[in-house]
């Protein structure tokens, strides 16, 4: 139900964004930016924060808070490498999303059937994933060629990828199409190049496990708005007690929320062990289920929410491997983008975001001065710099679902 | 027909007129007998009251009828077949819909959401938001209900919610209609409004039972009446054959409460005084605009008011709980600029509209609730001091007559009035100078709700101003000593208790004069 003039604003906030970032490229020469490699990186690193968020909203949308996505993913990360090592990268995903499910049941009979904290029984799946999948690496994977205690042997076949037709030389049934998008990125004019090289990148040397996950997105938002189990599992986030009076089952409900929160979690963590590598390595998922979690915080629970805040820290997480010198670049891009903060928070007279923005703006312009290379821990932590700073400044309120994270009891006088 | 199925015999009962029968129902909770040997017999297509003191077991005889709690022994009919709910959808199932004392709502869902959840009407599995949406409308249409169905329910005032839950019963096609106090927050001319159009159900075959403290209204439009005391029936009698003094006498077996002449004055200095108060709205349209009055010392300023024409936001804005322009003095020193706790600490004092929502932690122990806010004169250093909070709630517990066991029972075990008790106990046990009380007697019974008009007079002879939010115009005409009347956020006009009645009150507050 997007109005016009939301779209029309939508298209108007994109097209600033692309002016700002291309004027910055412009103006320092950092063409990896915007370029098509640094994108298609980003929007690989983006695929298994994203499906970590989307896990974490399943789980609280039903209301049970999922602290244990990190081992979840861990689960996912080991079955998926270990289906893949044996027959093939799609057996392998398959067994990624049991894997997490897996977790996500342990979750939800701790929680939901036997009422034990969410956070402890959160916490104490990261540890017996950690400890668990190592006790089965000892058991398969030692002794093996390539294989350890603490890494699978690599697998022999990988999932294909391609490239869209037309836009981006994908060929179909043999025919080689043009590559409209690598011609525009190529000539690097202003916008022009940068929408070339953006979009080149969201389309070219694709893999289906990019697709799906991307594809769980508006899927996830039809589910939970849209259908019926939907509205059930949200009402049991937001008000069990009155789902309740209504005849819902609601720790049904958070069954399946969970298993389909431990499914996406083991999904993301198959993709960093047979998509983004071709082997299980202790240590793979390197915390991506948190930041996961801060993409839900960030995206207001919201699917395309947790989108966007993936894409922020896949691109930050990005540019940091292509092109680690171009972030200095950034800077000057968040100075500009505080720069329209502060214009637009001086027409709305709000004062604190007047100042935040003023800080953020002088803060960035500094760092670009003064600062050659950036410190490998401050790029780390710039993701969750920005999510603190857009969460702290955001006009819009936060919407978590009102009893996430309280046990309910059925039958129990409320 | 999954209820029917359940555990139920085909014979059909003798009298097949009573649409609802509940025969030696007893319910028992840890330290409690909530219902003791009750019968009910309700006729089909009738309006059924049932009236008794807090903590009676209404509420809990209704909630065994609706399958929310199981009756220890007992049986229920429904149309003629003995019945066993064992959870709500069963009662749904069998075509009985309640409306719950406390509200039932899911605030972050929309109002459509709310309305159509547990019975949603789809195509495979999708929701046809579209069919939804126009079933709702004509429903809401045949009771003269106007609500926008896209609003979270956080958006909307306490009778809309009131209202979203009727909608909400009706939508499942209810035959039977449960009511637990619907009345407790609407004003004389929405109750009327209500009941017609609950007249027009009844016309249709629609049973109703509906609880209420209300007696007048009982006496009113009820075609059966039924005591309950002590968790048993007293007696069910014909509106026709009892007046007010008598239902009250079965039901407490005490006197109704009076508005006895005041003997004391009004003082001189003003503590409460508000100038040009706006509260800033979403839209264009602003919640409260340009109040001004004043509150004298040992002065009740009561103000009048169909819910939602600002008289929350009015409170919530004398409170700091939202930003205002314009001036607010406490004692003549400007407080428009300090903190909520500050406020507090210059001797203001909030009996909130909604108890469980912004009064009680529910989880909570009833020492702990009634420590809120207290937290500095109840402690010993950084310590909370235990034996004293819990000494100073059984002293509201005794001096307000709140019906349980114990302080150390967690709030949601008291019945609703008994919750409002705590709440109205809490905040007159310190003897604030200024009194904001929203609906103070919201569910409490005839008895009780002399006790606290009591206690709220002896604080005024002894000094302090409040500030009457009620929907109650009895209760507003018989303590107020001015009444201020709110419609679209302003102050429509003042009126002198003396000469107005609630017809006069009724006009300006629907803004008809
Ligand atoms: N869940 C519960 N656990 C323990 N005791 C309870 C529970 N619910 C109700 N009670 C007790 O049962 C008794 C009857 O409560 P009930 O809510 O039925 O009263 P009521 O007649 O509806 O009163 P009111 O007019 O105040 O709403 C009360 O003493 C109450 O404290
Ligand atoms: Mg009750």
């Amino acid at each position: 139900m997007i109005t016009k003039s939301k779209n029309s604003r939508l298209l108007m906030f994109v097209v600033g964004a692309l002016a700002v970032i291309s004027s910055v490229r412009l103006w320092t020469g950092q063409d990896a930016l915007t370029s098509s490699s640094t994108i298609g990186t980003a929007l690989r690193l983006t695929v298994p924060i994203l499906l970590a968020g989307m896990a974490g909203l399943w789980a609280e949308r039903c209301g049970v808070l999922n602290i244990g996505i990190e081992g979840m993913m861990i689960f996912g990360t080991w079955f998926g490498a270990w289906g893949a090592w044996q027959s093939g990268p799609w057996v392998g995903l398959v067994l990624a999303i049991l894997g997490g499910m897996l977790g996500g049941l342990i979750h939800a009979v701790a929680t939901v059937r036997f009422n034990i904290d969410q956070v402890i029984s959160g916490v104490v799946i990261n540890l017996l994933a950690f400890f668990g999948v190592r006790y089965l690496s000892d058991l398969v994977y030692v002794g093996k060629p390539g294989g350890g205690i603490s890494q699978s042997p690599p697998q022999k076949w990988a999932l294909p990828r391609f490239n869209l037709p037309i836009l981006s030389g994908g060929e179909v049934a043999g025919w080689k199409s043009p590559d409209v998008l690598g011609r525009l990125e190529t000539n690097r004019w202003f916008i022009i190049g940068d929408f070339g090289g953006i979009t080149r990148g969201l389309t070219s040397d694709l893999s289906w496990a990019t697709v799906i996950a991307i594809a769980v997105v508006p899927l996830s938002a039809w589910l939970l708005w849209r259908t019926r189990f939907g509205l059930r599992l949200r009402s049991s986030g937001e008000s069990p007690v009155a789902a309740e009076s209504l005849g819902i089952k609601v720790n049904h409900l958070r069954y399946y929320g969970l298993l389909i929160s431990g499914g996406l979690a083991g999904l993301a963590g198959g993709t960093l062990s047979i998509v983004a590598s071709s082997y299980y390595r202790q240590g793979q998922t390197a915390g991506r289920g948190f930041i996961g979690l801060a993409t839900m915080i960030f995206g207001n629970w919201r699917p395309s929410g947790v989108l966007t805040g993936a894409m922020l820290f896949g691109y930050a997480e990005g540019i940091k491997l292509v092109a680690s010198d171009s972030i200095t670049a950034l800077f000057l891009f968040i100075a500009a983008v505080s720069v329209m903060f502060f214009v637009l928070a001086v027409l709305r007279r709000k004062r604190t975001q007047i100042f935040v923005a003023l800080g953020v703006f002088v803060l960035s312009a500094v760092a670009y001065r003064t600062i050659d290379t950036v410190p490998e821990s401050l790029t780390q932590s710039l993701p969750y710099v920005v999510t603190i700073v857009v969460l702290a400044t955001a006009n819009q309120r936060l919407r978590p679902p009102a009893m996430a994270g309280v046990p309910f009891r059925p039958g129990e006088p409320h | 027909m999954q209820a029917g199925s359940a555990k139920s015999s085909q014979t059909l009962s003798a009298e097949s007129a009573n649409i609802v029968e509940l025969k030696n129902i007893s319910k028992s909770f840890p330290g409690v007998i909530a219902n003791r040997d009750i019968s009910l017999q309700v006729a089909r297509a009738t309006i059924h009251a049932i009236v008794g003191e807090n903590g009676a077991g209404k509420s809990t005889l209704m909630k065994i009828l609706y399958g929310l709690h199981q009756p220890d022994s007992g049986t229920i009919s429904v149309n003629g077949y003995v019945t066993q709910f064992k959870s709500p959808s069963e009662a749904i199932a069998a075509g009985v819909g309640m409306v719950h004392q406390h509200f039932m709502l899911a605030d972050n869902l929309t109002v459509l959401e709310n309305i159509i959840l547990g019975s949603e009407p789809t195509k495979i599995g999708v929701l046809s938001l579209g069919d939804a949406r126009k079933q709702v409308k004509e429903i809401a249409t045949s009771i003269g209900v106007e609500i926008d169905l896209d609003l979270p329910i956080s958006e909307l005032g306490v009778g809309q919610r009131q209202r979203v839950e009727i909608l909400k019963v009706l939508f499942r096609g209810a035959e039977i209609l449960v009511l637990d106090e619907p009345t407790a927050v609407l004003v004389p001319q929405e109750v009327d409004e209500l009941f017609t159009n609950l007249r027009k159900l009844v016309a249709t075959g629609t049973t109703i039972i509906f609880i209420s403290h209300k007696l007048d209204e009982v006496l009113a439009v009820s075609d059966e009446i039924t005591v309950i005391r002590q968790g048993s029936t007293v007696a069910t009698v014909l509106p026709k054959s009892v007046d007010r003094l008598k239902l009250a006498e079965m039901m407490v077996g005490s006197d109704l409460p009076s508005h006895g002449k005041r003997t004391t004055k009004v003082g001189a200095t003003i503590q409460l005084a508000a100038h040009n108060l706006t509260v800033l709205g979403k839209d264009n349209k602003n919640p409260v605009q340009n109040v001004s009055f004043n509150v004298a010392e040992g002065e009740i300023v009561g103000i009048a008011g169909v819910d939602g024409n600002g008289q929350f936001e009015l409170c919530e804005a004398l409170l700091g709980l939202v930003a205002s322009q314009g001036t607010i003095e406490i004692s003549g020193t400007d407080v428009s600029k300090l903190s909520i706790r500050e406020r507090l600490k210059k001797g203001l004092a909030y009996i909130p509209f909604d108890r469980q929502r912004e009064g009680l932690m529910l989880g909570a122990s009833l020492w702990e609730n009634s420590l809120l806010g207290h937290e500095q004169q109840l402690s010993r250093g950084p310590m909370i001091d235990l034996a004293a909070a819990k000494n100073s709630c059984r002293e509201i517990i005794e001096r307000f007559g709140v019906t349980t066991p114990n302080e150390l029972v967690p709030a949601f075990v008291l019945s609703g009035g008994n919750q409002q008790k705590l709440v109205v106990g809490r905040n007159l046990a310190t003897a604030p100078k200024i009194l904001i009380a929203a609906h103070p007697t919201r569910g409490i019974d005839v008895g009780a709700q002399a006790a606290v008009w009591e206690e709220i007079r002896r604080s005024r002879d002894a000094g302090m101003s409040v500030l009457l939010v009620s929907a109650d115009l009895e209760e507003v005409l018989g303590l107020s000593d001015r009444i201020l009347v709110m419609f679209d956020g302003e102050i429509a006009a003042e009126l002198d208790p003396k000469s107005a009645t609630p017809q006069i009150l009724g006009k300006y507050m629907t803004g008809t004069r």
